[in-house]
């Protein structure tokens, strides 16, 4: 049963980084895409109905992780203190920056908040990149489970590389996006952009695969390493016949699978523990520790599965009717 | 400093700035969905634009509602990492459950409804307010169950270890605390909401503007704001307060300012807490009352605080005045909403400039009243975090300094300044254009 609460979160975070992802993706592509404000209003009116939705995964999977093993909550949380806020303050930038960009007609207003969007969404993307890249590497955990994740802890090169690559695939992602749902201009510069992305995201994994090769050095690490690239590769060659035929939902569904890939080979590697020890070698928490015993599990984790398939549900329905594009440069 | 008052003036700031947000989503959700369903039904311009008119200051609302809305979540596990790792397992599943069944479905609904807003609404509009609204008071209603359990902690078990878990969902979401309390929260909304309706009305009136439309929101804001600030005292207030006194007499020997225990205890209406010398300065009060209210016999004997080791206590001064706040401003929202109503009745109420005027100064004081409630619960719950299972300074994370920690509540009291101003300004804007005038 932990296995599958582990599993329940996994996704949640999976489709949090898939949904807001694109969003995210779009604030670091739009200064690059959209030369003009009215296309880079174009760009934001795309994810304009969606993201608040998104958003809600990330509140949601920490609920469903403060509820399936509230001991790894508590430490994570407090663990990851101050990069937490700043992702807190951040969130904030962005929302209010997507709702108060066309409220009043003045030039300096507007380009202030896309500044705002673009540069939130871009350190946002980064400090989740170094969250994960850390709970790979494992965290100092002391002995009742606790850690204090200073910057100087967590800045270090691999988490660095991460981050750039998380920008980077997260960028593709939202370029994609925009290619499928915005017309004119603003698609045929996402598109390009994304084939340069794409370039770029197949370098970075590389590296990002040796790096986590030689961190955790005789670990079953090189299994799924291997997976990752098998993944990567098959995703990038999808990716690049859609492209090449001009099919921008097809593209699309490629950097989502992609990006799930990750997600999932990223999960992999970091279970049974939820938070890996470090150094390596040294233990950590697993779920099995951070879990409730059998009947507040089942009780928590029955209202989380009923709840989240409710939500792809109405989801879907919701979204099918907020069909057609978004015209660009007007 | 230390920590944990550091981490409690945070949660405190943090979770006073975020709740003025959803008070007013709770109040406006049903007129924003009666409006879109009227306009849905009688396809009438004037209708559509009140509607597409109170989605605007909706979503204004529902945005910074969110964005500040986070960090509570997250401050269970930043701040309150040892409360979190003990009684995780009970509070963390209604939390959960208002991601995956409420939030979302605010979210998801709101986006439908912004995404179709330049249309005339439809039957997708009307479903999607519906939703908006329904989602709007589930979330409500899981914070408070959650709030709800701190207070009275029902259904769960404690393990060899010490942690606190689950043991029945059921009791923990129908406790009889967690419904009083919510629907004394609800009420308390919908007064605001009400209020707000009347006042925006009230000032189109005053201006001489936007003549049909006004008068249509003044009438329904001032009807649903007589009803509830009524239901806020009866059954609802005078509800919550009996479990207040079965569950913890000493917060209610705080709230009315008692400090010996006595038969025949008088209701003090208003006088200074002196807690050094425990009495009350200047007090006016009704002879007996508190006795009868409390136990329903004027004879009845009333512990004061006085009964229980100072140790126990709440801090007595803040959850006085914020209790008395609360009730002076409920006892003045009814004779408002009843006089208002009277003349809605004799179809005069229009013409009295004075009772336009009172209704539009009205507006920023049921956020008053709903804070202090609040205030009034949450201080008062003191020294526990979960009444008798926990205290408060048990709770906070081990491993985040205060020097941390102040940092962040600087941040959060920089970022909610900039926020508040904004808007504000948005709000202001917004209302200034008016329904006809404002862009769809």
């Amino acid at each position: 049963m932990s296995v599958l609460a582990f599993g329940t979160i996994a996704f949640m975070l999976a489709a949090y980084v898939l949904l807001d992802g694109y969003d995210l993706g779009v604030a670091v592509v739009a200064p690059f895409v959209g030369r003009t404000e009215g296309e880079r209003r174009a760009a934001m009116q795309a994810i304009g109905p969606f993201w608040n939705g998104n958003e809600v995964w990330l509140i949601a999977a920490g609920g469903a992780l403060f509820a399936l093993f509230p001991a790894a909550y508590a430490s994570a949380f407090s663990g990851f203190y101050l990069p937490f806020m700043v992702v807190l303050w951040l969130l904030m930038g962005r929302g209010v920056a997507l709702e108060l960009r066309d409220h009043f007609p003045s030039a300096i207003w507007r380009q202030f908040w896309d500044a705002v969007f673009s540069l939130s969404g871009a350190l946002l993307i980064a400090l989740f990149g170094i969250t994960l890249a850390n709970l790979l590497r494992g965290v100092p955990l002391d002995s009742h489970g606790y850690f204090n994740g200073t910057f100087a802890f967590l800045l270090n090169p691999f988490a660095l590389l991460v981050a750039v690559f998380a920008i980077a695939a997260l960028a593709m992602h939202g370029a994609a996006f925009l290619a499928w749902r915005v017309e004119g201009a603003v698609a045929a510069r996402a598109r390009s952009a994304g084939q340069a992305l794409r370039i770029l995201c197949l370098v970075l994994l590389v590296l990002v695969t040796v790096a986590a090769l030689v961190m955790h050095a005789g670990v079953s690490a090189f299994t799924w390493a291997a997976a990752a690239c098998a993944a990567a590769a098959g995703v990038y060659l999808v990716a690049h016949t859609a492209v090449a035929r001009g099919d921008d939902r097809a593209g699309f569904a490629a950097t989502t699978a992609f990006v799930l890939a990750l997600m999932a080979v990223a999960s992999g590697a970091i279970f049974p523990y939820l938070l890996r020890g470090y150094p390596e070698g040294s233990g950590g928490m697993t779920i099995y520790d951070a879990a409730p015993s059998a009947p507040a599990l089942a009780s928590a984790l029955a209202v989380t599965i009923v709840g989240v398939i409710a939500v792809c549900i109405y989801s879907a329905i919701v979204w099918r009717r907020l069909a057609g594009k978004v015209r660009s440069g007007e | 400093m230390t920590a944990e008052i550091v981490d409690r003036l945070q949660f405190a700031f943090t979770i006073m700035f975020h709740y003025l947000f959803p008070i007013t989503t709770m109040g406006l959700a049903p007129f924003v969905a009666w409006y879109t369903w009227r306009a849905a039904r009688t396809r009438d311009d004037g209708l559509a634009k009140a509607a597409s008119f109170w989605t605007k200051i909706f979503t204004i609302n529902f945005a910074i509602g969110v964005v500040t809305g986070i960090p509570m979540e997250f401050q269970f596990g930043t701040n309150w990492a040892a409360f979190s790792a003990k009684a995780g397992s009970v509070i963390g599943q209604p939390l959960a459950m208002e991601g995956v069944f409420a939030f979302f479905l605010e979210s998801v609904f709101l986006g439908a409804l912004l995404y179709k807003r330049r249309e005339v609404p439809g039957r997708l509009a009307t479903l999607s307010a519906t939703m908006v609204w329904l989602g709007s008071w589930l979330s409500g209603y899981f914070i408070v169950a959650t709030d709800a359990w701190m207070q009275h902690p029902v259904g769960y078990a404690v393990r060899a270890d010490g942690r606190i878990e689950m043991a029945s969902l059921w009791a923990v979401l129908m406790s009889p605390f967690a419904w009083w309390q919510f629907l004394h929260v609800a009420c308390g909304a919908m007064v605001a909401g009400g209020f707000i309706v009347a006042g925006i009305g009230a000032y189109y009136l005053l201006s001489a503007r936007e003549d049909r439309l006004a008068r249509d929101f003044v009438r329904r804001g001032v009807i649903v704001a007589a009803i509830f600030s009524a239901l806020a005292i009866f059954p609802t207030g005078d509800r919550n307060s009996a479990n207040v006194t079965s569950y913890q007499p000493v917060k209610l020997a705080a709230m009315e300012g008692l400090f010996a225990s006595e038969p025949d205890a008088p209701l003090a209406l208003i006088g200074m807490p002196d807690v050094s010398n425990r009495k009350l300065i200047d007090p006016v009060d009704v002879p007996d009352i508190l006795s009868f209210l409390a136990y329903g016999n004027f004879r009845a004997n009333v512990r004061g605080l006085s009964a229980y080791a100072p140790q126990l206590w709440p801090p007595v001064e803040l959850t006085y005045y914020a209790y008395h706040v609360m009730v002076g401003l409920g006892t003045i929202f009814v004779t408002l909403a009843f006089l208002a109503a009277a003349l809605l009745w004799r179809e005069r109420l229009f013409g009295v400039r004075a009772m336009l005027w009172a209704l539009m100064l009205a507006m920023p004081f049921p956020y008053v009243a709903n804070e202090a409630g609040w205030v009034t619960t949450e201080v008062g719950r003191q020294p526990w975090l979960v009444y008798g299972l926990m205290r408060t300074s048990e709770g906070i994370s081990p491993n985040v300094v205060a020097g941390e920690a102040v940092f962040t509540l600087i941040g959060f009291l920089g970022m909610y300044f900039l926020l508040g101003v904004l808007f504000l300004y948005l709000t202001l804007r917004e209302i200034a254009a008016g329904p006809s005038e404002a862009a769809p």
